[in-house]
């Protein structure tokens, strides 16, 4: 029997914070009349479909992506992780949008150079714009995962004769189990809770009905139904939790060297996904822009939601730790964890609408920063504690244990021995939550300090008006901030002490 | 009217001085749009929660306001009109008052907001100024919008179109529709108090065998527009504003008579303290120059009297819509479970 972590009383309170939002639905829930019926029963079945493929769709897109970021020395890599990962940046209502313009008899494209595409809805459509904007979470938990294996398995799967691309999937891909599950696990509760792009695409799904409830004031009905999509959510996190990765020793990355000529092709195979998630959205935008003008955007927007994402992503990741690192100790830490989790499964207006409840019990701080921040906190804690605890499970715990054994305190072991190790899915966790705040609309709207434009809230008074064309530069803008911030944040990686072996040229 | 002569005029107005006609002048004559030079100055500051988005024009009518009002300060929140509705019944159970104004995109909202007893009762001088079946004790419509059936040039003229809209249900067109939209859910509400429940849900069910569903209306209008089916329900803005964008669209506006088809709702605002300065904030909402500039800019429909209606919609007096009283369309809930119950939502 194990004794209890350092970090499980943290880990408690801040499971307990995050639940809070939960408590409030079932509380709001209470008054509601009806509970399920079966003519829900195929809005279920599109909702489960939905997120099924979403999920399959972001791990497809998002584990080759991972490795060629990750392993493969790519001109200007910063670059173009900076660029695949963007996608986040942008909410995938307006990529819902444009596609949804884009696409069809009489979309866009078609006036544009009179080429006739098919229509852009359905499960299909939806799936494929989900996991268009979605896939960032799979590639940034297994880019994560991926940077802290040691290269030294590979290379001797390769020694003992074996190619490539299949030492890479019977040796790397089962030991990066987890952070895929992870990144799936995100795409999947994304899917769930979003409504806008299902709706727009004509998906009749879960947090449509939600949606319904709460427009038609019935909030407890609302409450209600996403109670009941949270069943869904405990299924998942269940299931997730049920995957086991393997514990190893960390050590220097892989990294692969190939020519001009495959460099080239790899970059070639990846631009689909760059065309279709930034290009097509942003080309609209420019195309409305040209048409409608900017109308009376103010650069103060821009700075607003730079901050306040910033605080955010910097309070989640202090938020996640404890939670992390109690969920590798121990059992209960896992639960303690999972719970943490379930907040994500929340559609965002119902959301929003619990912290303005929860943010009313501490009526001194309602509606100032600080409380949009917590707020903040409480949606997006799991996309920190993900990333961190799927890099830092795999550290080796005998490292903390040598380094006690020669004198170190519990707290010099973690600082010196833990964070530099676990720095990677800090910060990409850390990046999760910046660009997940940068676009997060129903809180914000409710919850911010009077006066407090961001460019999500600029972008919705604009989409909600029809004046598409003034949507464009605060879209643009939306994925230059968020490009600048992940560069910084993987510029930060650099402190990871194992990077000093990465100048050196790996076999391949 | 473009934004900067609009905003220049009523600065124009401030620097002159002209001199504010008294109030008795408005009293004398309650039928008439008032102008914004008759209105006291506004002084202080308030908290409105605008539940709409509208990109710009509403920012500038804020604008002019407090350019012609240097002591007057607004502060906005925006957020859709559902949240802002919960967030206000939130605050008043928690005892916290934040909002001085609330203006609600719906009348739905707005009947949320007045049965929980949360909106102050307006003088009846500023009611008075609307038309006669706008007029409210504790609250008051700002601008309206008519529901329209928006066709496909090239495939329909106007007179292909039915005038009763539930003929529309035995027609054979195909029809966009966005029954998830609150416009749309008050229309029904509409026709139920109009026609009662049974023969809604057979109209709703009719229409549903040959319609295909979008999330909003401006979805609704796009797909007429690009002849993805002959004929939508819609608010009638939707249209003018993308004809604006977009002269040459192949898309024009049809009107019922005397049916839910026609209705004609409103947006309205309400008081929330007890405090003058909200009051005259909402007469300046109400004078001719700010309702003139919203419908000639954001196509919306003036229900002060003596307002001209935006170009391209014919004058209310033309259209005929149905006698139904605001506050009814409050009366949201059966609405959804009858569409529950038909297969609609």
């Amino acid at each position: 029997m194990k004794q209890w972590s350092p970090s499980y009383p943290f880990a408690i309170i801040i499971a307990l914070i995050a639940l809070m939002p939960v408590g409030v639905l079932i509380w709001l829930a209470a008054d509601s009349p009806q509970l399920f019926d079966a003519r829900n029963l195929d809005i279920l079945t599109n909702t489960i479909s939905l997120m099924l493929l979403t999920a399959a769709g972001a791990v497809i897109l998002g584990v080759p992506l991972a490795l060629l970021t990750s392993y493969v020395k790519l001109p200007w890599a910063r670059f173009w992780l900076v660029l695949l990962a963007a996608p986040l940046a942008i909410p995938s209502y307006i990529g819902a949008f444009t596609f949804y313009a884009a696409f069809g008899p009489g979309g866009e494209i078609e006036q544009m150079t009179g080429i006739n595409t098919p229509v852009f809805d359905g499960l299909v459509g939806s799936s494929i714009v989900m996991a268009l904007y979605t896939y960032p979470f799979v590639m940034l938990t297994v880019r994560a995962s991926l940077l802290s294996l040691d290269a030294s398995l590979v290379n001797a799967a390769r020694t003992l004769g074996m190619s490539l691309f299949s030492s890479l999937w019977s040796v790397v891909l089962p030991r990066i189990t987890n952070g895929i599950a992870a990144g799936a696990l995100l795409a999947a509760m994304y899917a769930l809770s979003d409504f806008g792009t299902p709706a727009i695409l004509r998906l009749d799904t879960f947090t449509r009905m939600i949606y319904v409830e709460y427009n038609s004031f019935g909030l407890s009905q609302a409450a209600m139904l996403s109670l009941q999509l949270l069943v869904i959510v405990g299924l998942i996190l269940f299931i997730e939790s049920r995957v086991k990765g393997t514990r190893e020793r960390p050590g220097r990355s892989l990294l692969l060297w190939p020519g001009k000529l495959r460099t080239a092709l790899m970059l070639l195979a990846a631009s689909p996904v760059v065309i279709f998630a930034i290009m097509l959205p942003l080309a609209i935008f420019i195309l409305w822009l040209w048409r409608d003008g900017a109308g009376n955007f103010e650069l103060v927007y821009a700075w607003n939601s730079a901050y306040a994402a910033l605080f955010a992503a910097i309070a989640a990741v202090i938020f996640a730790l404890p939670v992390a690192q109690a969920a590798i100790h121990g059992r209960f830490g896992r639960l303690t964890e999972r719970v943490s989790y379930l907040g994500f499964g929340v559609p965002g207006i119902v959301m929003g609408t619990a912290l303005v409840y929860v943010g009313l019990q501490l009526s001194m701080l309602y509606q100032t920063l600080a409380l949009l921040v917590l707020a903040y906190v409480m949606r997006f804690l799991p996309l920190a504690v993900g990333t961190i605890r799927s890099t830092s499970e795999r550290l080796d715990p005998s490292l903390v244990k040598a380094a006690r054994l020669l004198g170190a305190s519990r707290k010099e072991a973690f600082r010196r021995i833990t964070l530099p190790l676990s720095i990677r899915g800090i910060v990409a966790g850390a990046a999760l939550v910046f660009l997940e705040v940068m676009r997060e609309l129903p809180a914000t709207l409710i919850l911010s300090p009077l006066d407090f434009e961001t460019l999500a809230t600029y972008l919705w008074r604009v989409y909600e008006a029809g004046y598409f064309g003034q949507a464009a530069i605060p879209g643009l803008l939306l994925v230059v901030i968020s490009g600048l911030a992940l560069a910084v944040m993987f510029y930060g990686e650099r402190w990871n002490q194992t990077d000093i072996f990465e100048e050196e040229p790996s076999v391949s | 009217m473009q934004r900067r002569t609009f905003v220049q005029s009523m600065a124009a107005l401030a620097a002159a001085g002209a001199l504010p006609i008294s109030l008795n002048t408005v009293l004398a004559n309650p039928a008439s749009a008032v102008s914004v030079e008759s209105l006291p100055e506004l002084k202080g500051e308030l908290t409105l929660y605008l539940g709409r988005g509208e990109g710009g024009l509403y920012e500038n009518v804020i604008k002019a306001i407090e350019e012609r009002n240097p002591a007057f300060k607004l502060r906005i929140r925006r957020g859709p009109t559902a949240s802002l509705t919960n967030a206000i019944l939130a605050e008043a159970k928690a005892g916290v008052r934040r909002a001085d104004l609330f203006w609600a995109v719906d009348s739905g909202a707005v009947g949320m907001v007045t049965d929980a007893g949360l909106a102050q009762p307006l003088p009846t001088d500023l009611t008075g100024q609307l038309r006669d079946n706008f007029q409210f004790p504790d609250w008051t419509p700002v601008t309206g919008r008519i529901r329209t059936i928006p066709f496909n040039t090239e495939r329909l003229t106007a007179n292909d179109i039915p005038d009763d809209i539930m003929a529309l249900a035995d027609s054979d067109f195909s029809i966009a529709w966005a029954p998830a939209y609150a416009s749309f859910q008050s229309f029904v509400t509409a026709m139920r108090i109009l026609k009662g429940d049974t023969v809604t849900a057979d109209w709703l069910r009719g229409i549903d065998a040959r319609a295909t569903k979008f999330a909003g209306e401006l979805g609704v209008v796009m797909a007429v527009e690009r002849g993805e089916v002959d004929l939508g329900l819609a608010n009638h803005y939707y249209t003018l504003r993308l004809k604006s964008g977009k002269p040459q669209a192949n898309v024009d506006l049809a009107f019922t008579r005397g049916d839910a088809g026609c209705l004609v709702n409103a947006s309205g605002i309400m008081a929330l303290t007890d405090n003058e300065l909200a009051v005259n904030f909402i007469r300046y909402l109400l004078t001719r120059e700010v309702q003139s500039y919203l419908a000639e800019e954001a196509y919306e429909i003036p229900l002060v009297d003596n307002v001209a209606p935006p170009a391209g919609l014919p004058s209310l007096d033309t259209v005929s819509p149905p006698e139904i009283d605001l506050t009814q369309l409050a009366d949201l809930r059966p609405t959804v479970e009858l569409m529950r119950s038909s297969g609609i939502l």
